[in-house]
């Protein structure tokens, strides 16, 4: 099972590789459980797999980084024979709390503050330290999760709650959002520092103001209407002004 | 652009784009990194590392929960490198990060587009897919990698033409002025991008805002000493 569990390891860094409206990453699931499926009564060709195989594919969305937690626990629970209503189960209840568990901790807190930091680093080094420094602190906890994910999963199988519990994971819970508000902090006047360097008073007094009316603009007058676009279109209307002034 | 150069790019634009969500997602796909490797590549990777830096701003809003959308910023950050490669000083820097937000803008919706396409796929073998055929799955997984390859390369290409296209006429239009206030909207942008995104973090940590204006206050110190 050890080449299994490397396998689904492997593919796992995949796992959204036909993302889709559909059935979002059901069949990314499907491919990396299936290593750990083939050793099923009957093997590959069996009933038992087949019908694993089918179940897996089915609508599934989580994250990607703790995604591994559900295949092990849901491979663990089809080779312990577990009813196929009960692995629907465990699949239904896993989605939500992996996702809102991994976006918590890596999308509002890890990566936001792996950039802030690489973004400080880079006004003080080379380009190349700065861009190691992000991808050294991000990808330790991002490797860490998936490798972390898959083993606790098969070891847990249908107790899968207890890994959630892991004091870790509920450390970094709470300490990654705190985490990423004070990076972010210290990263604005620091990088605004550096990147206006160069600039006389007037285009420093200029760019502190368009961040203030982005700000507002972008939290309370135009939520939904995103930074690219935004700039966008400021860009252009101050190319088109540069050009005309 | 030399055509090695270019090839490096192509390559390097393809794994960016494979690695927003598809492949790994490592985040080399962020634009700090992506935005240095590229001007590595075609020599300046410090001109590299300002605009990615500018439209790492800018990727702070994305928070990709969920099968959210977002603009494809690590693409945007190679065309804005191969834009702003060379260029003196404040010269290149706005201009560049435009280039870079149109293709992460384009970027976005051909990343819909690939995903539409995935659908209507695995939607022709729903039956077959039920039925557990692993190499039907595997065979519509692999499809779905090559389509996002395909659009990765593809963007990178768009990014690349238009890089070059804009290097060889909006420069020669623009005065001093014009292109410091182009750069210093492009920045302001960004500044102003980051804040809101750290607004938004604050709302799942507890006294959130106390640790944002904390590395305000912090970080303001460290800027001026």
């Amino acid at each position: 099972m050890k080449r299994g569990l490397m396998a689904a390891m492997t593919r796992l860094f995949v796992f959204q590789g036909s993302m889709n409206h559909e059935r979002l990453q059901g069949l990314g699931m499907a491919v990396a459980i299936e290593p750990l499926l083939r050793d099923l009564n009957g093997g590959r060709g069996g009933e038992a797999y087949r019908h694993a195989m089918g179940r897996a594919a089915g609508f599934f969305n989580t994250h990607p980084y703790l995604a591994g937690l559900a295949v092990g626990s849901i491979a663990k629970a089809e080779h312990e024979g577990v009813s196929s209503q009960q692995i629907d189960r465990l699949r239904a209840a896993l989605k939500g709390p992996l996702g809102s568990l991994g976006d918590r901790i890596v999308w509002a807190g890890v990566l936001p503050a792996a950039a802030a930091i690489g973004l400080i680093v880079a006004t003080r080094a080379h380009p190349f330290v700065a861009a190691a420094t992000f991808l050294l602190l991000f990808n330790a906890v991002h490797v860490a999760l998936r490798v972390w994910g898959l083993l606790a999963g098969w070891r847990t199988g249908l107790r899968v709650a207890e890994a959630l519990r892991h004091p870790v994971l509920q450390a970094g819970l709470v300490a990654s959002g705190p985490l990423a508000a004070v990076a972010i902090g210290f990263a604005i006047p620091v990088v605004a520092a550096w990147l206006t360097a160069d600039f006389g008073e007037a285009a420093k007094w200029g760019t502190a103001g368009v961040a203030v009316a982005t700000a507002i603009a972008t939290r309370w007058l135009t939520p939904t209407f995103g930074a690219a676009r935004l700039g966008i279109l400021v860009l252009v209307v101050t190319l088109v002004l540069g050009w005309v002034w | 652009m030399e055509f090695t150069t270019m090839g490096g790019l192509m390559v390097w634009g393809t794994l960016v784009g494979l690695d927003l969500a598809t492949l790994a997602q490592v985040m080399i796909a962020r634009p700090i990194v992506a935005g240095v490797v590229a001007g590595w590549i075609v020599g300046d990777a410090q001109s590299g590392l300002i605009v990615g830096a500018i439209l790492e701003l800018f990727a702070m809003e994305v928070l990709p929960f969920g099968a959210a959308r977002y603009p494809d910023y690590g693409l945007g950050a190679v065309a804005a490198a191969a834009t702003a490669a060379g260029a003196p000083d404040v010269f290149g820097i706005g201009i560049a990060v435009a280039v870079g937000l149109v293709i992460a803008y384009v970027g976005e919706m051909s990343i819909q587009f690939v995903r539409q396409r995935t659908t209507v796929d695995i939607q022709r073998h729903r039956d077959v897919i039920d039925s557990g055929d692993v190499r039907v799955i595997y065979r519509l997984h692999r499809r779905g990698i090559l389509r996002d390859f395909g659009r990765a390369a593809s963007l990178t290409a768009g990014g690349l033409i238009l890089a070059v296209v804009v290097r060889a006429t909006i420069p020669g239009t623009l005065t001093l002025r014009g292109a410091v206030v182009l750069s210093a909207v492009a920045i302001g942008i960004g500044l102003g991008t980051t804040f809101v995104s750290g607004v938004r973090v604050t709302r799942d940590a507890r006294h959130g805002w106390i640790w944002l204006v904390s590395g305000l206050i912090a970080g303001t110190v460290w800027a001026v000493r």
